[in-house]
């Protein structure tokens, strides 16, 4: 089968992704990575295509499941595997693990592990853009759950108020923790985010990375221009239990035909002879990575209390 | 300390005694002091924004941003919506990509909508990144006292932040600490200062010496304001003042010498300084405007006790809020607050060793009486 060059890169991209991932799984048992791992598998769609048209200069904000925009957005893998490790050649010194990535090199502006809390921060650096006139693009993310905090409103307000250029990038996964989103909200996403004056796009297939770069690829462009914010809603599948490596279908609080089903449409399922191809490739660059990490140092005792201030 | 010892405020229009030389002879209020270093940073620098509900407006965060809207522009001084965890993030994230954001509550009180992002984030982005990201920007707090302000607005919020490592907390006692504090911050430091600047202060008008060419302060010092021999008082804020008031009382009626220190930086204070000074008159008496639990008095105690408790003569004694929400009824808020007949009593005693002492204290029935200068509104 023939295959675009364009496909076979987000392929690539939202498999080593997967691929890494998986491996976190593989290692964890070992106890190795002593911090909570949030995994995107499932959603690496999103990040990927979300990110292809951005450049190094623009920012992303995300949030502690962020391993998936952390590489799509040009981290180091090699200093990512550090990081979990609590090595000190980790992209954060061994302080932050695996929720407070951040590789600013490439414009990846950080991770927290408090819901919605970093979406104001992506206003405010749109707001710093517009005031040193520059043509950066800012994207904040954030869950269907972040929708809910009061800091979401206050920011999509000041967006709003003073015509800055960023997108809210809502990944919709339909899971708080455990809870449903029709449990959680008394509100339809898209019309909330309109009635602030928003422009608002919907991808209702978060799997399908071809569809979620082209669609952002024009909302980029256009904020690029316009200097306007926009809010995308893409609705996506998280595979894994909300934290750790494993999976909680026998939970009870979703069904794991919701899954079955998402996974048809997954390309990374689908497409299993490409993956194969591709797989050697990613998985040296991987061992390395892992290599890299455990034959660190950890950090001495002057990191305690390095940074602090 | 060199100009940082010009605390001596000019109350009831008189200058008080034990001046320092080089204080200076040009007078300033607190609150033109605050205004000047608001217009000193937006000149200066390109990247300064000055954010808050209410900075553009008549009034200017009273007159400490008065006409900076209409002279630098509605982009540099910025009106900000009711949402204050939502604006101190937007200042985060403009920090991130390179402006320098003033924020400003008009009540310390509302800071505490703003606590997420504040100890969450703004204190942690440095470290907990390894140290790939800086936050500069300066957070102004206003507490407010008296004229029935009330459980909401009047508290001093010090000890919250200070508490949290990451924040530099600081609380300026004078135009000249104003001055020697703001513009090294915005022109030097990196990170996230959070200032408590005290409303009373605002009209009070003080002697400010400009530093010398090449003279750099620190900001985040502790600063003698005033030598003496036989007890010890570590201030904060306003109860700097007060503790001057207090020793210049008590060298007028008893020759008694009390050594003043301005802890300034309640995030880092000088603990060299309170030490020496501790070390050598053996007694101490901590006044903070806060409450004395888990506060500035509490800490104090608790590096004199880790560090030397045998140079000490006497039990420490301590000096803030009485511990309530604060009333609104005047007879009850005068109870709430120390005042200086309060504080040249234990003066008194515990250099005499006696409560009765027989020195003659000041009759001031309240401080609020004696610092505010109208009748309000507030």
């Amino acid at each position: 089968m023939e295959y675009s060059q364009q496909f076979c890169e987000l392929f690539f991209q939202a498999l080593r992704i997967r691929l890494v991932e998986e491996r976190i799984i593989e290692l964890y048992p070992s106890d190795s990575i002593q911090s909570p791992v949030h995994l995107s598998i499932g959603q690496e769609a999103v990040a990927v295509g979300a990110c292809r048209d951005l450049r190094e200069t623009d920012l992303v904000f995300c949030t502690y499941r962020s391993h998936a925009y952390y590489l799509a957005k040009g981290g180091s893998l090699a200093e990512m595997f550090a990081e979990l490790y609590g090595k000190v050649t980790g992209c954060a010194r061994g302080k932050a693990g695996s929720m407070h990535l951040a590789a600013p090199e490439v414009g990846l502006m950080g991770a927290s592990a408090v819901v919605a809390s970093t979406i104001p921060h992506a206003v405010g650096a749109a707001l710093a853009a517009k005031r040193l006139g520059n043509d950066q693009v800012v994207v904040g993310v954030f869950g269907d759950g972040a929708t809910e905090e009061g800091v979401y409103h206050e920011s999509l307000n000041f967006a709003v108020l003073h015509r800055l250029p960023v997108v809210f990038l809502c990944e919709n996964n339909g899971l708080a923790v455990h809870s449903s989103q029709k449990a959680r909200q008394g509100y339809d996403l898209l019309e909330h985010a309109r009635s602030y004056g928003l422009s608002v796009c919907h991808i209702a297939e978060g799997y399908d990375f071809v569809k979620v770069a082209d669609t952002m690829s024009d909302i980029i462009q256009r904020v690029r221009l316009t200097r306007e914010p926009v809010f995308v809603e893409i609705r996506t599948y998280r595979y894994k239990e909300h934290v750790g490596p494993g999976e909680d279908f026998m939970c009870g609080y979703r069904q794991q035909e919701e899954w079955l089903a998402w996974k048809r449409q997954d390309p990374l399922e689908q497409y299993g002879d490409l993956a194969e191809t591709i797989r050697p490739a990613i998985m040296k660059e991987i061992e390395e990575a892992v290599h890299f990490a455990m034959s660190s140092p950890f950090p001495s005792v002057e990191e305690l209390l390095r940074d602090v201030v | 300390m060199s100009c940082n010892a010009a605390v001596t405020s000019l109350l009831n229009g008189q200058a008080a005694s034990g001046l320092r030389a080089e204080a200076g002879t040009e007078v300033m209020s607190y609150r033109d002091a605050l205004h000047w270093t608001m217009r000193d940073a937006l000149q200066r620098h390109y990247s300064v924004l000055i954010m808050g509900q209410g900075v553009d407006d008549h009034k200017g965060i009273f007159g400490s941003t008065t006409g900076l809207a209409q002279e630098f522009g509605a982009d540099r001084v910025m009106d900000m919506p009711l949402a204050e965890e939502g604006m101190t993030g937007v200042a985060i994230g403009a920090a991130l990509n390179g402006l320098y954001p003033i924020q400003t509550h008009i009540r310390a009180d509302f800071s505490l909508l703003a606590m997420n992002q504040i100890i969450n984030l703004a204190a942690k982005y440095k470290y907990m990144f390894g140290g790939r990201f800086d936050v500069p920007m300066l957070i102004r707090m206003i507490v407010g006292r008296s004229w029935g302000q009330g459980a909401q607005h009047s508290q001093s919020l010090q000890s919250l932040f200070a508490h949290i490592p990451g924040l530099r907390v600081v609380m300026p006692s004078s135009s000249q600490s104003i001055l020697d504090t703001y513009p090294a911050v915005i022109d030097r430091y990196r990170g996230p200062v959070i200032s408590f600047e005290h409303r009373l202060m605002y009209d009070l008008q003080f002697y400010v010496a400009p530093l010398s060419p090449g003279q750099e302060i620190d900001p985040f010092g502790s600063r003698l304001v005033r030598p003496g021999e036989e007890v010890t008082i570590v201030a904060t804020s306003i109860m700097v003042l007060e503790a001057m008031r207090a020793a210049e009382h008590l060298a007028r009626v008893a020759d008694i010498q009390c050594e003043v220190i301005d802890l300034h930086c309640v995030s880092s204070p000088d603990w060299d300084l309170v030490m020496h000074s501790v070390e050598k008159t053996g007694r101490l008496v901590v006044a903070d405007t806060s409450w004395r639990e888990y506060g500035v008095c509490a800490e104090v105690c608790r590096v004199v006790a880790e560090r030397n408790p045998g140079c000490l003569k006497a039990p420490v004694v301590t000096l803030g809020m009485q511990p309530a929400p604060c009333p609104t009824a005047k007879c009850l808020e005068d109870l709430f607050y120390p005042d200086l007949r309060q504080l040249v009593g234990v003066l008194a005693t515990l250099v005499t060793g006696n409560e009765i002492h027989g020195l003659p204290l000041p009759d001031t029935q309240s401080m609020a009486d004696v610092y505010k200068r109208f009748k309000g509104p507030f």
